[in-house]
């Protein structure tokens, strides 16, 4: 059994006229321990079928099965990171992490103690009082990490994370990313990744579903074999960029 | 400390420089500046400000354009999280403007100043500085390195950890 399993998802938003489909026949398996990325063009629906997996946007048909279990609205066990990061600028870094926690109903104690573990293990020590504004994007980014984290999800979900950020800040990040995927006091096991970067879904993921638009739908599912940590300049690291770029071109 | 070996800090955050450090093992420990740049798509006038950042603290040289990774630049990246603090925070000790501080803040009663203070000490030390930057880049790479603390609220701008 696949620890997430994708069947025939479609969806499509009513229009005043007509409707408008924007995933069509969407089925891959996760398996546990994976992490995936998911590229395509604009438009082709990527964030959207994050959504979905999540239990935030409902389908129009098809089935998202969790560990073999249908889930009802949203799965908690999947925590969002976003591209904007979505941090509320009123409260601290702190409190913004904690936030994660509130809707468990734990004990303030308890969401003190997991909120500063998780502020440790992404780096924000020393940062716990400081407000967003105070914050570079990368340090932003560390807090809606910390915030993902600190629910304990197994799965995270990342909507193009560090498409916001500048190329050096983003090279510290997905560095960060990958040892706290790869650590075992973590309870993260997946991670699903939606980037329009090719680069950044070979250099991270175990494998990568390549979508078109028009409606959205996948049109390969690449294992990427190469050894970790991977080297941006082998020949076989911008073989399989080529490839993957040509798969997008022709039908983007 | 005479003011005169305290050097102002470029407004860059610490995120980019770790980027800079891991771009520079990639690439076998050596690049040019220009280069990095243009890969990059960064201006060269803001890559360079990395790269000073990145020297202050000790962890690249910066030989006729090029940027080097500098021995505690490769044991920096190979430091787990909790190490990299105490390396950073020995760096910052040694740096004019942050041991100017550390005793400036010593000597408070409750070692702490406000921001109102704190920018007028920035503004006589370098005058020819934007005191807000500099604060905010200082707390900032402070706060990182676990040495100041700064509380917006509170108006305190003290020592961590002391």
């Amino acid at each position: 059994m696949a620890f997430l399993e994708l069947k025939h998802i479609s969806k499509s938003f009513a229009l005043s006229k007509g409707t408008l489909q924007v995933l069509n026949d969407i089925s891959f398996d996760v398996g546990e321990g994976e992490f995936v990325a998911i590229v395509g063009p604009s438009g082709c629906g990527k964030s959207t079928l994050l959504r979905i997996i999540n239990g935030i946007v409902p389908m129009t048909s098809g089935q998202v099965l969790y560990r073999g279990r249908q889930v009802d609205g949203i799965n908690l066990e999947c925590a969002l990171v976003f591209q904007s990061f979505a941090l509320l600028p009123w409260l601290s870094v702190k409190a913004n992490v904690e936030l994660g926690l509130e809707a468990q109903g734990l004990p303030l104690a308890e969401r003190e103690k997991r909120a500063s573990v998780y502020i440790d293990k992404v780096g924000l020590d020393g940062f716990e009082e400081a407000y967003p504004r105070e914050l570079s994007g990368g340090m932003k980014q560390r807090v809606g990490l910390a915030r993902a984290l600190v629910v304990e999800p197994k799965v995270l979900m990342m909507d193009e994370p560090f498409s916001a950020l500048d190329a050096l800040t983003a090279i510290t990040l997905r560095e960060e990313l990958l040892d706290i995927w790869q650590s075992p006091d973590m309870p993260v096991k997946n991670i699903i990744l939606v980037t329009h970067i090719i680069e950044e879904a070979i250099e991270l993921a175990d494998r990568i579903i390549v979508m078109a638009t028009g409606p959205g739908r996948v049109v390969k599912d690449i294992k990427v074999e190469l050894p970790r940590p991977r080297d941006r300049r082998t020949e076989a690291f911008n073989t399989l960029t080529d490839q993957v770029f040509s798969l997008i071109e022709e039908r983007g | 400390m005479p003011p005169a070996s305290i050097t102002p800090l470029p407004d860059v955050g610490l995120t980019l420089v770790f980027g800079l450090l891991e771009l520079l093992e990639d690439r076998g420990g050596r690049e040019d500046g220009y280069k990095i740049a243009r890969d990059l798509n960064f201006k060269f006038g803001d890559l360079l400000k990395v790269m000073k950042a990145a020297e202050i603290l000790g962890f690249v040289s910066t030989p006729a354009g090029d940027v080097v990774l500098e021995p505690l630049g490769q044991q920096f990246l190979a430091a787990n999280v909790n190490d990299r603090k105490l390396m950073l925070r020995e760096q910052l000790r040694n740096h004019g403007l942050f041991s100017y501080f550390i005793r400036l803040l010593h000597g408070q009663e409750d070692k702490a100043l406000t921001r109102e203070v704190a920018l007028e000490h920035l503004a006589m030390l370098l005058p020819s500085e934007k005191p807000e930057r500099q604060f905010l880049t200082m707390v900032n790479w402070g706060r990182y390195g676990e040495l100041f603390g700064y509380n917006k609220d509170e108006d305190r701008f003290y020592l961590d950890n002391e």
